[in-house]
């Protein structure tokens, strides 16, 4: 298993992906056809690591025989339009199965296809996660054309989201596919934790396209914690974690999608604003607090006063008043610290990295020894020191920029997050979280109202709603 | 509105038959009695024992699983001590060859261990995909079963009529904003140390920048690449910017020797590696490289006083050869002379070792272009224009093909072309000339000369006049390139013609007194050549009809030089000759130093530098 240093091949592989995308996409856009999945460019540009890039050993004495180099053939394009054909179609039976089936057994089973498809097959990738870098990067890269199969994978379920909530998550996502098959004893995640964790993924979703920006790489990919699953392979530390999302997703529902996800947050936001929205009853709540339990995720918000005790108004206006001047305070605290990290994190830049080491060589030469892949480094290069230095310094400042962003993105995350705690909300009926909700349909069973629909108690049965006693304060 | 998993089935229908829905029910309003999804406390004690046997078999796959898990980790475990790049045991038999770099035995042992280790490392992957295979069936099973029995032994959630979900509302809250504070701050906390604690040796900005770049901030940047002026002004590779052993200027170039008082030596450095190699010079600074099978190494002087003023080895070459070829003395691996160009100096050895360094001693590249296959070594020089490297390599005596000729980029040793030579091994240095409104390689081998554009690669024109061992390089004199075919002639060709010129371009011919291996010296003029018997020939440029020759009686494998009207020329025993390049013979003077001589003299900033066996010369007058 490779380990998680960054080396320079690192940089050559994004300036390929960056080339080979931006020719191919030229040419696909005259003629307005779909460009290739990232995928293939990936795999174009991994095949770079197989190019004798310096002349062979001598090996006269042994007469081996040096293997011609071959390359993988890239993903056919149908392939690619029949990719982006199984994503829209997936969310369109997800969006018939949440709402007009109201089918957990439907969704269950185009998870389980979603799973082998997106996820083992394809091997994860290219997935809906991983875009919004390939977006950014593409934004502030002119050089970098993003394809159009991947504006696609990323647009596609924000769209959908738009009007139906998180369709993608509830049985699109191999990632959510294959945790929601893995619970076997949900335990309740106390609220505070879960508002707490709920900040993460939109900390991993901004360093994600902060770092991606820089053009140095996509971290959101290169730390997926399901991907080494789907593929069978991958980094140590990732398998490890991959083992440890597994083990936590038996007894934790769905931790990943709920605590590290970035484009869960995306769509978590998106869902927000959604037109239609899950409803645990088909018809009527009778707050018979039966699906009070039924969310494995936490999802569920029980009905809420939305007033409050006169002698706790003042004390909760002043609170919100600080916060609200307390926001951009944290913006300004979080863009100076971002501003801080570049050094740390730029270092993670391969050209950054050579060009420290580089300096450090000059102030006092090392003898290496025996010639390491970190020491050859500098001689395969093939880089002018000048020149080095120059990108570096040139990068440290993207980096600058994109930490400072970075940071004041986290500071407003928090900022806005201890906002919307301090917010009262008026709800009357049980009912899941607009933002929260994965659309899984677990909970539909559990109501009355829905068995009646499916025929499996009689309407006679259903408890009145006035015969409910209603919660305090209500 | 039905669906399709709508319909009741016994299980649902046994399951959720004898529970109650909810205590929060009426009487009025009594709860489901004939289905639910949930369970009750009977259905899950008659589920019991087939819970157990799910729950056993989630336990033996579990067990299972953590077999796997436990015989992959301990895989992994041992992975970083069989690495061949990591293995403590492979690094401390390297760090001893390093030592003893003759030593087969360690050698084999090496070779032996890193077989095994990759040997090793291709079945540990092979292992690990059964058992990634093993484990998702494994944890399939355990999942399947434990979640079958988690299904089983579930219990209905009772409900609790909630008095005080306000307070309960208002309290999660206060406690979601103190965890997410907590969040926060532990966040910035570690961000913080993590950020206050980095430093870097990077300048922050553009200003320091070019202050460690040695330049004032805002001030001209230097450019990568020398100006062909900057470039003729000195002495870059073998003979000089042209090739053609002519100094550039003649300023304060003084050739008054005197054997006895040693005026005219300003001064002489030991050079403490062999080699044939010539020097070359830039400013003040002159190189030479030397070497053999165990060690080689570049040597930086100053050319003021002949200070070392730093030694380089060059060695850990990516691509190198495992055992270095056998190659005799001379010419040994160090008689390719360098380059430079202002910015970096350049050296080949005879193993195919390519490397760059800059003028602080500091690796800029370095690469091997594989080991040259040549009867007597690898001898040809470097040659070099600005901005870009030119190694002619003519291999495989007696079977064209494996001879190219390649150009790098200066500054970063990039690849710009390589082209096939169906040419056989030589050991003549190409030269660089602007002809013909193109700047051209002329390259020597047997049985073409051949020019090439110097930007591209692509052959311009071929002439099949050459015979014998290719050892004198070219050079451009009078319009014509000037070569010695060692078993033909003399022999002028004119540069501006494409394809095969053989008829056609030929200007001249002369089989007069053809040197075998020293390289001809024009001052536009007149020719001279010298054997390595030492007679000294000079023919008219333009017609190639012999003027005069001269016996100088001694033994000469340096090409000859000059600056002004001087002609210099050097024996192996030491004997410097100089006469006037002119019509007739004049011999302005001799001397002799103290050292055996194959290298080619170098002409900069007014002085001669010499390359002996075992010292390097620099002579002149007083400045």
């Amino acid at each position: 298993m490779s380990d998680l240093r960054f080396t320079i091949y690192d940089l050559r592989a994004v300036s390929q992906i960056a080339r080979k995308s931006y020719i191919v996409n030229r040419k696909l856009l005259r003629s307005f056809q779909m460009v290739v999945l990232l995928a293939s460019v990936l795999l174009q540009s991994i095949s770079a690591y197989a190019q004798q890039r310096f002349p062979p050993p001598d090996f006269t004495d042994t007469n081996h025989q040096i293997p011609v180099t071959s390359t993988p053939a890239a993903r056919a394009e149908w392939l690619q339009y029949l990719d982006v054909a199984v994503l829209a179609a997936c969310l369109g039976v997800a969006v018939w199965f949440i709402y007009k089936n109201r089918s957990r057994r439907g969704l269950f089973w185009l998870s389980i296809f979603s799973l082998a498809y997106f996820g083992f097959w394809r091997k994860g990738c290219v997935c809906a996660i991983g875009a919004p870098q390939n977006i950014i990067f593409g934004l502030c890269n002119s050089g970098y054309a993003v394809p159009l199969t991947v504006i696609a994978f990323f647009a596609l379920p924000l769209v959908v989201a738009l009007f139906a909530g998180r369709a993608f998550c509830a049985g699109v996502c191999p990632h959510g596919a294959l945790q929601d098959l893995v619970l076997i004893k949900p335990v309740k995640v106390p609220a505070w934790l879960e508002h707490a964790l709920g900040v993460l993924p939109f900390i991993f979703l901004g360093f994600g396209l902060a770092f991606a920006a820089t053009g140095t790489g996509f971290p959101i990919c290169r730390y997926d914690a399901i991907v080494p699953i789907f593929r069978l392979n991958g980094p140590g530390l990732l398998i490890a974690l991959a083992a440890l999302t597994l083990v936590l997703g038996m007894f934790v529902g769905r931790p990943y999608c709920r605590f590290l996800c970035p484009y869960g947050a995306l769509l978590k936001l998106t869902s927000l604003a959604s037109k239609w929205r899950v409803r645990v009853t088909p018809d009527y709540c009778t707050q018979c607090q039966l699906c009070e339990n039924s969310c494995p995720f936490g999802a569920m918000r029980e009905p809420s006063p939305g007033t409050v005790e006169p002698k706790l108004l003042s004390p909760e206006r002043r609170r919100l008043g600080w916060l609200l001047l307390l926001l951009p305070m944290l913006i300004a605290g979080g863009a100076w610290l971002g501003g801080k990290l570049s050094v740390p994190v730029s270092r993670l830049n391969p050209t950054v990295e050579l060009a420290e080491r580089h300096i450090n060589q000059q102030k006092s030469p090392a003898n290496y020894g025996v010639m390491t892949p970190e020491a050859l480094s500098l001689q395969r290069a093939e880089r002018d020191p000048e020149a080095l230095l120059k990108s570096a310094t040139d990068l440290r400042h993207r980096f600058w920029l994109a930490c400072v962003a970075f940071g004041g993105w986290v500071g407003l995350v928090l900022g806005v997050k201890l906002v919307s705690l301090s917010l009262r909300t008026l709800r009357t009926d049980f009912e899941p979280d607009r933002g929260a909700c994965f659309a899984c349909a677990r909970c539909f069973r559990s109501c009355p109202q829905e068995l009646v629909r499916v025929g499996l108690m009689p309407a006679s049965e259903l408890p009145s709603p006035r015969s409910v006693p209603q919660p305090a304060g209500s | 509105m039905k669906n399709s998993d709508a319909k009741p089935t016994q299980a649902d229908l046994e399951c959720g038959g004898k529970r109650s829905a909810t205590p929060l029910s009426t009487p009025a309003a009594p709860a489901p009695k004939t289905v639910s999804s949930l369970r009750s406390a009977t259905a899950v004690q008659k589920s019991l024992p087939f819970a157990t046997s799910l729950s056993q078999a989630s336990l033996i796959a579990a067990v299972f699983c953590a077999l796997v898990s436990a015989a992959m980790l301990y895989q992994h475990s041992v992975a970083a001590e069989r690495d061949p790049w990591k293995s403590p045991q492979l690094l401390g038999l390297k760090e001893k060859l390093r030592a003893a770099p003759t030593d087969e035995t360690i050698k084999t042992e090496i070779r032996r261990l890193d077989l095994e280790f990759r040997q090793r490392y291709v079945r540990r992957l092979s292992l690990d995909r059964t058992g990634g295979w093993l484990l998702v069936g494994g944890i399939a099973a355990m999942v399947l079963a434990a979640g079958l029995t988690a299904k089983l032994r579930a219990q209905s959630p009772i409900p609790q009529l909630k008095t005080d979900t306000a307070a309960q509302a208002l309290h999660t809250r206060t406690q979601s904003r103190r965890a997410v504070a907590v969040v926060g701050l532990l966040a910035a906390a570690g961000l913080a140390t993590l950020a206050l604690t980095a430093t870097s040796p990077l300048p922050a900005s553009t200003a320091e920048l070019e202050k460690l770049l040695g330049r004032a901030p805002g001030g001209e940047p230097v450019a990568d690449t020398p100006s062909l002026a900057e470039f003729q002004a000195n002495w870059p590779r073998f003979r000089g910017a042209t090739g053609g052993g002519v100094a550039a200027s003649t300023n304060g170039l003084s050739f008054a020797l005197d054997e006895k008082s040693g005026a005219g030596v300003l001064w002489k450095a030991l050079v403490p590696a062999p080699g044939v190699n010539s020097p070359v010079v830039w400013s003040n600074r002159v190189f030479v490289s030397g070497g053999d099978a165990k060690k080689r190494e570049v040597f930086c002087f100053d050319a003021a006083d002949g200070k070392l003023l730093w030694r380089r080895a060059v060695e850990n070459v990516p691509g190198g050869p495992a055992t270095q070829p056998q190659i005799g003395e001379p010419p040994g691996f160090a008689a390719p002379t360098m380059a430079c160009d202002g910015r970096r100096a350049f050296v080949i050895f005879a193993n195919g070792d390519l490397a760059a360094f800059t003028f602080d001693g500091s690796p800029a590249w370095s690469k091997n272009i594989g080991v040259p296959k040549n009867m007597y070594g690898h001898a040809t020089s470097l040659a070099v224009w600005p901005g870009k490297l030119i190694v002619q390599l003519d291999q495989d005596e007696g079977a064209p093909g494996g001879s190219k000729l390649l150009a790098f980029d200066c500054g970063t040793g990039r690849l710009l072309w390589e082209r096939s030579r169906a040419v056989y091994g030589s050991w003549a240095t190409p030269i660089i000339i602007e002809a013909v409104g193109k700047t051209q390689i002329i390259t020597l081998a047997l049985p073409n000369v051949i020019g090439y554009s110097l930007a591209d690669g692509n052959e311009l024109w071929r002439a099949a006049v050459m015979e014998g061992e290719i050892t004198p390089s070219p050079i451009f004199a009078g319009g014509f390139v000037v070569l010695a075919s060692p078993s033909k002639g003399l022999i002028a060709i004119r540069p501006d013609g494409a394809g095969d010129v053989t008829k056609s371009h030929v200007a001249w011919t002369t089989e007069e007194n053809v040197p075998d291996i020293t390289s001809p010296v024009s001052n536009g003029e007149f020719v001279f050549t010298v054997t390595s018997s030492g007679l000294l020939t000079c023919f008219g440029a333009k017609d190639g009809e012999k003027i005069w020759e001269k016996d100088l009686a001694m033994e000469v494998q340096s090409s000859p030089g000059i600056a002004g009207d001087r002609l210099l020329v050097l024996s192996t025993k030491g004997n410097v000759v100089v006469a006037e390049a002119g019509r007739e013979f004049k011999e302005l003077g001799r001397a002799k130093l103290d050292d055996q001589f194959d290298a080619s003299p170098a002409f900069a900033n007014g002085r001669v530098f010499l390359r002996g066996a075992t010292n390097l010369w620099c002579l002149g007058g007083k400045q």
